[in-house]
Order: structure tokens, then C-alpha cells, then sequence
């Protein structure tokens, strides 16, 4: 779709909306937008607050990197379904709607001021700020590992070189090596992505003849996403390649020693892994931690209303930042709330006329070659959290050809998606 | 509605057999629609595009997820919470775009 004619089909809602509200913001040239983050919450917001306000708001987007590199889906290229550059996206597409591109990292929200201040130490003064800094790892959660060792044991859990480094230590797992993964604790991103990423491992492993490797998957928690799926799948396909062990088995994940290979639990000790994938727990990205829009869970409230903070009425969280309440740590679920996002900050800035939030998710998971499995819901604002309005998830034993379209949807989605996002 | 006046090249207009849905609002809920079905019409293997449809066929297909007498896990969740008006604004906004 060209970017005039787009212009031509949205002008009639823009201006007409335009017309039909008073401006909350008075007395200044244009009102300013800024988005730190360009993942898929940021550079959402950023393009539909662009895109629909038609030129009436200043629109900065706030992201050091100039490729984004996307999580989902790097389970599929570990799987070698997708090469890397499938994964990348650039942010260039977005200018035409009239995002401005600003490639440094946020410092610190000056909340009194309403100014974020840059690496560069230059200030963006905003009307509206939305925040949508993803997660940050807590090194410390998983004892003797930490920042310094992400290289020997890999968490790829932000998407770029540790991905790629996770690949290439696959590949070398020998055919009779241990793989241990350490799975993270909730609230994480992804519920799903711990185990669909062994589902690809073993995928990678079977098919190039590895059968005698194995993986264990040591979890903090009692139960997972998708269990039953994975589980059926896991049998099915990858007899004796894996073995999930909880709390009540491994009695508590005790340390990790980079230098050995080790994963201690209360129950067993595994030495000498070939590969160890520690995934630790999260909080929201440092930012929004820092501007004191986080609680004692280290992530932040929101108003399911609008996706405001429950802290600072001119600041909006998106993502895997804030708590969503039943909406999981998604992509496709920060999308969904910088869509609400969007159109409340042109409420506020433009009077566009608002509608009550509506949102939505659905996550596939990859097991083996045309299988995949999905889960997700639709919700709604509900007793003051985000709350599921219905949900739905695949069936154990359900036929190849219903797993096999499942999977023609979940690429679909994917090139449909990032369109959304980045283009 | 002043968008019916800047119809633009390439853009058709579907004929209307009812009153036509709110647009704004259509608009606003297409949002959930496009992340899985693309605006421009391309479509691949997995989800069919759904642009420029006649009015009556969009909403008789929407009504058919939302009675479940059409199967589809994702469609049967997300209209759940549609109502009759929902499905008018979503027929009359999807209805409007042409394949680029
Ligand atoms: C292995 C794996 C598989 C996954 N699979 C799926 C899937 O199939 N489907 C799905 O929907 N989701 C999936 N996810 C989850 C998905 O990737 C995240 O939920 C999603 O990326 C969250 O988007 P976000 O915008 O909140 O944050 P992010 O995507 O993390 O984006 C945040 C951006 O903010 C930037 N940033 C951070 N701090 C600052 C700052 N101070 N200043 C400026 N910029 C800053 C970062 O550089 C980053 O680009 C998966 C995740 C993983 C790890």
C-alpha cells in the first residue's frame, strides 16, 4: 500500500476526528509524543500514534539499535527454519508515517519535567510518554552465574549475538552430550519460548543423527505452559532425548559453575554439559525501574483501561514490562496494548475519539517439523486488571493435518506481524 | 462522512445493502485483525486476506465464528466479544480497502 493513498483513506477519520474535540494540550505548536524502545510494544505505538494522528503529533522513537532482532521466532532459526536475517527488522519503514528515529539509549524519565533524558545527555521534553523497554535479566538469580559468564552459558532470551552463540554451541553439542537448560521462574517473557526452544534443540539434534544427546530442563516452577502439548509432543518424537524435572524432584536449583559445566540442584549434580542454557528471572527493563513505575514484583501496574501507569497519568507501559494481568509476556500481546496505547495518547493529545480497550493474543509453539500448538484469548479490562474474556488452547492428540495448517498459520502470522510492526 | 469524499484512486467502494457500519470504530478494531491479517491483501498459506469483501458476507462469516457454527479456534475467541454493531463497523472498514 503506498503511503498516499494511505494517507488518503485515513485522512477522512483523522480529520474528522480532529474536528471534533478540543486538543488536551494548548497553546504549543504540536503535541510530543516519545517511545523509548523499539520492540514490538514501542514501535507499534509509535507507528500508530504516526500513522493515525496524521501529522498532529510529534512522534520521537527512542531505540539504540537500528536492527531489531526478533525473539520470536529465533526458536525457528535455532531450528533451522529460519535464517537470521528473517529474524531482523529495520526501523526505516516507519518514517514515512512520520515517526522520527532517535538511535541512542534513554537514559533517565524526568517525570516533574515530562523530559526523557538521552545517553547523549540531550533532553526530549514529552506530552505523552510511552515505555516499552522489554525486560532486563536478573544475573543474580541463578547462583555463580552472572553477566560475565552469559557467554559460556548462554541465555539468548534477548535476541541478537547470544542467539546466534546459542546456535553455534548447539551445533556442537556431540552425539551422547547433556544439555541443561535452566528454565526461568514467573512472571518471564514468553511462557511458551523455554519449551519450544528444547523442542527445536531435539529437532536439531534428531535430525543430524545426535539421537544419543540429551536434554534436561531443571524449573523453578511446578508446571509450564502448553505442558501436556509439549510433553505429547516430546514422547512422540524425541523418546529419551529429554527429561523435564521440577521443584519437587530437583529440590531447588542450587548454582551453576561456568567453568566446569556444572548445574547443581538439591537432587543431582550434571557435570560437564556440552551446553548449559540458563534463562534467569526478569524485571521490566532498567528505565522503567529507575522512574519508579514498577512495584515490589519488579514490573510495572498499568490502568487496564488504557494501558496508562498506575503511577504517572502521562506515561503508558507496554510489553513485557508491565503486569498485564492475564495477558502473558508476548509479543503479540505488547502489540495488542500499544494499540490501545496508541489511540488513548491521541485521545489525550487530539481529542480522536476513544473506544473501550479491547485486546487479544495467540502464541504458536514449533515441536517438530508441521507440528505446532497454540494458545491464546481474547481480553478485556475486568475488576481493574487486564482479564481474560475467553481463551482457547490446541488439544492433545489433535490430527497432522490440524497441527500442520497450525503451523502454516504461525508463519503467516509472522510475516503478517512484523508487518504491523516495523513496515 | 467526510472520508467518503477523499476516495482516492485504486480505492472502490463496496455497494452498501444496510446502513453502513461506524467507521472510526471498525477502524479501531481492524487494529486486532492486522496482526494476523495483512491490510494490503497479501495473503500467505495459513490466513486468507480479507479486504474488500461485500458488507453482508464479512458480518455472515464473523456471525459464523461467533455461533461457532464455523470452527476456528482464534476466530471463535476474538468474536466471542463482538457485537452485531462490532461486526457492521469491522465489515464496513475491511470492506473499504482494495488490494495493493
Ligand atoms: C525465545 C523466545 C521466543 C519468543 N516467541 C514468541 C512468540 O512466538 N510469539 C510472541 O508473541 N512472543 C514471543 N516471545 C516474546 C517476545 O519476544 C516479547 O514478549 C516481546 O519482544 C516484548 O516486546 P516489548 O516491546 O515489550 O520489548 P522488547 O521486544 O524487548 O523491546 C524493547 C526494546 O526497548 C529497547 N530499550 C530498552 N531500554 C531502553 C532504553 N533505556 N532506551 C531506549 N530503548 C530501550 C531495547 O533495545 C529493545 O529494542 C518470545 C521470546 C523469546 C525469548
Amino acid at each position: 500500500m503506498s503511503i498516499n493513498r494511505r494517507q488518503v483513506i485515513r485522512g477522512g477519520v483523522g480529520f474528522g476526528a480532529l474536528a471534533l474535540a478540543a486538543p488536551a494540550v494548548i497553546g504549543q505548536a504540536k503535541p510530543r509524543a516519545v517511545v523509548i524502545g523499539g520492540g514490538p510494544g514501542g514501535a507499534t505505538a509509535a507507528k500508530y500514534i504516526a500513522k493515525d494522528s496524521q501529522g498532529a503529533i510529534d512522534v520521537v522513537l527512542v531505540e539504540p539499535t537500528r536492527e531489531f532482532t526478533t525473539c520470536f521466532h529465533s526458536n525457528l532459526y535455532l531450528g533451522g527454519y529460519r535464517d537470521f536475517a528473517s529474524i531482523t527488522h529495520g526501523y526505516d519503514k516507519l518514517v514515512p508515517y512520520g515517526v522520527r528515529l532517535n538511535h541512542q539509549l534513554a537514559n533517565t524519565i524526568d517525570r516533574d519535567k515530562k523530559e526523557v533524558v538521552l545517553a547523549d545527555g540531550s533532553r526530549l521534553p514529552y506530552d505523552r510518554l510511552v515505555v516499552s523497554p522489554g525486560i532486563d535479566l536478573k544475573y543474580d538469580s541463578v547462583p555463580g552465574w552472572g553477566q560475565e559468564f552469559e557467554e559460556t552459558m548462554p541465555h539468548a532470551w534477548k535476541a541478537g549475538p547470544q542467539t546466534q552463540l546459542l546456535k553455534r554451541r548447539l551445533d556442537a553439542v556431540p552425539d551422547g552430550g547433556l544439555i541443561v537448560m535452566v528454565a526461568p521462574p514467573n512472571p518471564y517473557r514468553c511462557p511458551p519460548g523455554p519449551y519450544e526452544r528444547a523442542s527445536m534443540m531435539l529437532h536439531v539434534l534428531k535430525s543430524t543423527g545426535r539421537t544419543k544427546a540429551k536434554i534436561i530442563i531443571v524449573d523453578p516452577k511446578e508446571n509450564f505452559s502448553k505442558q501436556a502439548l509439549f510433553q505429547e509432543g516430546w514422547e512422540k518424537y524425541y523418546p529419551g532425548m529429554i527429561e523435564w524435572i521440577g521443584p519437587k524432584i530437583h529440590d531447588g536449583i542450587k548454582s551453576v559453575d561456568p567453568k566446569t559445566n556444572t548445574v547443581v540442584t538439591g537432587f543431582e549434580t550434571y557435570k560437564d554439559a556440552a551446553l548449559v542454557n540458563v534463562i534467569p528471572a526478569q524485571t521490566a527493563g532498567k528505565i522503567a525501574l529507575n522512574a519508579g513505575l514498577a512495584n515490589q514484583t519488579g514490573f510495572c501496574p498499568i490502568n487496564p483501561e488504557n494501558m496508562k501507569s498506575a503511577q504517572d497519568a502521562n506515561i503508558f507501559i507496554l510489553g513485557d514490562a508491565c503486569i498485564a494481568g492475564d495477558m502473558p509476556k508476548s509479543a503479540f500481546s505488547a502489540n495488542s496494548q500499544a494499540k490501545v496505547a496508541a489511540m488513548m495518547v491521541r485521545g489525550d493529545l487530539t481529542g480522536a475519539r476513544t473506544f473501550p480497550a479491547r485486546y487479544a493474543n495467540t502464541c504458536w509453539s514449533l515441536i517438530e517439523t508441521d507440528d505446532a500448538v497454540k494458545v491464546g484469548g481474547a481480553y478485556e479490562p475486568k475488576d481493574g486488571k487486564i482479564a481474560a474474556a475467553s481463551t482457547f488452547i490446541s488439544q492433545t492428540g489433535e490430527t497432522a493435518d490440524v497441527r500442520k495448517q497450525t503451523q502454516a498459520e504461525n508463519m503467516a502470522w509472522y510475516s503478517a506481524f512484523v508487518t504491523d510492526v516495523f513496515a | 462522512m467526510l472520508g467518503l469524499s477523499l476516495v482516492g484512486p485504486g480505492l472502490f467502494l463496496v455497494p452498501q445493502a444496510q446502513a453502513a457500519g461506524d467507521r472510526a470504530l471498525g477502524e479501531y478494531l481492524s487494529t486486532t485483525c492486522v496482526s494476523c491479517h495483512r491490510p494490503d491483501g497479501q495473503s500467505a498459506e495459513g490466513i486468507p486476506s480479507i479486504i474488500g469483501w461485500p458488507s453482508d458476507q464479512f458480518v455472515a462469516v464473523l456471525k459464523a465464528y461467533r455461533d461457532k457454527t464455523r470452527e476456528h479456534q482464534i476466530m471463535n475467541s476474538l468474536t466471542s466479544s463482538l457485537s452485531d454493531a462490532d461486526m457492521d463497523a469491522l465489515a464496513e472498514y475491511f470492506g473499504s480497502l482494495s488490494r495493493k
